[in-house]
């Protein structure tokens, strides 16, 4: 049953030196996140969620502890690809049209011509923008673009796809078409997602299970089980089960 | 010439046209005072336009007109900016991609670069000569420095412009130094290199001129002194005049050309509208205010 979690997350810590300030961003952190689970880190600014996502991600290193990826270390998996990333922001190249952005880590890979476009439409197809693949970044609407982002992450077909606060800027009604859209996603694909926000009700509708990050310095608070069922639907965002949930997220966080 | 009616019809166009017409109104009117007060010569001082015009075919000897000798001229002096301007250009281009692509070529090379703008090359331009010994190459030289700086600046800014999260996106790829500087980094940098070059054509041309004045010979600027000290024509002067100004622009429009060509007009008109937009938020946050008191 060792192969069921696919990042394992074992007693990590980071210390930032930064001019003679030590700044513990991260204490002692254990988690294992399942195969094809959606799991949420969440918690306000400064609590270290963005650098939790980092180690996964390769982009920073644990002062202490480890992180495994499906078995490799993070390094050994991001240059197997195995992830996919999705930025607050787009991240667009704006002097790129929309399907050659989907098709930019298929250039890296160095796939056909033909195969690339194919693959791209369809990831364009999944995030229901195929009848934009011509036009430009700058004539999409922002939720237009983060789909965007979303389809080049899933293009060389990851496992794992790493999302911070993609929604947070976004508008209300953009960002709950979107929550539906990335979970019907999420069902056709059996990936595994790991989503940062800091919008509790975003982490308890979208997730299996809500990690409650709190800061100075940041920490793992607690791990609150979602038992609402799938598929999620609008109608559960104003229901009773939704809203007890919350309220158990928002009475484990500590000293903010 | 359908299209130049339009042009002319349309917004732009008549904020040219009425540009156009009024600085020759203010010119006649310039030239018909100095004509009816200044007895000797008017012209030395500010001739008529149509003067200038008709001057086009006058010749200064037997086998050239005034306009031919101008036209010889410019030519020794543009061929050698514009070979300085290409040299200048790849010279900051590869500076700046060695820049971006080291630090420690970045933090060697940057105080130089620095320098480079501070010194007044045209001051130099005395040593570059007796350095050389050959007008042409001072020429080549001094344009070739001069473009070299904006180039170089320009686009190493462009370099730097690309956020941490293009940057991590690359990474998370796995992509090589090469992949990252093809598909992200000149793309990115290609606009400001534009930039760059836009400032430093009229001075690589500017320049080219006045290293012309330092020694006799061919030459626009040999050929506008004498003008001035009426050795020759003083309408040779004119024309040179008229003729820099038609090149500067023709110059930018023709930099506009190469840039939309190959950066494509998506960026020009993205930034269009970012400095559009910046502008309406300052609107707002002025009505803001104003509901505010
Ligand atoms: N590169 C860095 N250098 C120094 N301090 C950092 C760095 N990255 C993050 N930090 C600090 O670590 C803490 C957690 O940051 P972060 O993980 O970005 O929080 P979050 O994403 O939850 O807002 C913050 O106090 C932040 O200032
Ligand atoms: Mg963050």
């Amino acid at each position: 049953m060792t192969d069921e979690y696919i990042i394992d997350i074992n007693h990590a810590s980071k210390v930032f030196n930064n001019q003679k300030k030590e700044v513990t961003a991260l204490s002692d952190v254990s988690l294992r996140i399942r195969k094809g689970e959606f799991i949420s880190l969440l918690g306000p600014s400064g609590c270290g969620k963005t650098t939790l996502l980092r180690m996964i991600a390769d982009l920073i290193k644990p002062s202490s502890g480890s992180v495994t990826v499906d078995g490799q270390t993070p390094r050994e998996a991001r240059l197997a690809r195995k992830y996919g990333m999705v930025f607050q922001s787009p991240v667009l190249y704006e002097w790129r049209t929309i399907i050659r952005n989907v098709e930019l880590p298929l250039e890296i890979i160095k796939l056909g011509r033909e195969e690339r476009r194919e693959c791209a439409m369809k990831m364009l197809e999944l995030v229901g923008l195929r009848d934009f693949a011509d036009h430009y970044p700058s004539q999409l609407s922002g939720g237009m673009q983060q789909r965007v982002g979303i389809a080049r992450a899933l293009a060389l077909n990851p496992q794992i796809l790493l999302m911070d606060e993609p929604f947070s800027a976004l508008d209300e009604f953009t960002r709950e078409k979107l929550h539906e859209d990335l979970l019907s996603i999420w069902r056709r694909t059996n990936k595994t997602i790991v989503f940062v926000t800091h919008n509790i009700s975003e982490s308890v509708y979208l997730s299996d299970r809500v990690c409650v990050l709190s800061p100075h310095p940041g920490r793992l608070s607690a791990v609150v089980d979602v038992d609402l069922p799938r598929p999620r639907t609008a109608e559960m965002r104003s229901s009773p089960e939704l809203a007890s949930l919350v309220e158990r997220v928002r009475g484990s966080f500590e000293g903010i | 010439m359908k299209n130049f009616i339009k042009r002319l019809t349309s917004k732009n166009g008549w904020v040219l046209f009425v540009w156009l017409a009024a600085l020759a109104a203010v010119w006649e009117i310039g030239a018909t005072v100095i004509g009816a007060t200044v007895r000797n010569h008017p012209e030395y001082i500010l001739p008529h336009l149509w003067q200038i015009a008709a001057s086009v075919v006058q010749p200064v000897s037997d086998t050239q007109t005034i306009f031919g000798l101008v036209m010889v001229n410019a030519w020794a002096t543009l061929s050698r900016a514009l070979v300085g301007f290409l040299i200048g250009m790849a010279a900051g281009f590869v500076l700046a991609l060695l820049m971006s692509l080291s630090r420690a070529v970045e933090k060697i090379a940057f105080p130089y670069l620095m320098l480079i703008q501070m010194i007044p090359i045209l001051g130099m331009a005395p040593i570059v000569l007796s350095l050389t010994g050959d007008i042409g190459v001072s020429r080549i030289v001094i344009a070739a420095i001069l473009t070299f700086y904006p180039v170089a600046t320009n686009m190493l800014a462009g370099f730097r412009s690309v956020s941490r999260e293009k940057h991590e996106l690359m990474y998370s790829y796995a992509a090589n130094t090469f992949v990252k500087y093809v598909k992200m980094m000149l793309p990115s940098a290609l606009p400001y290199m534009f930039t760059g070059l836009k400032i430093a054509a009229p001075m690589a041309v500017t320049a080219s001129i006045l290293v012309d004045t330092l020694q006799g010979g061919v030459g626009l600027g040999c050929l506008l002194s004498q003008s001035l000290k009426h050795n020759t024509s003083i309408y040779a002067f004119w024309e040179i005049v008229f003729i820099s100004a038609a090149l500067g622009i023709l110059s930018a429009k023709l930099i506009g050309l190469i840039e939309s060509l190959t950066v494509g007009g998506r960026l020009s008109a993205l930034s269009g509208r970012l400095i559009r937009s910046a502008g309406k938020e300052k609107r707002y946050e002025k009505q803001a205010e104003k509901t505010e008191a």
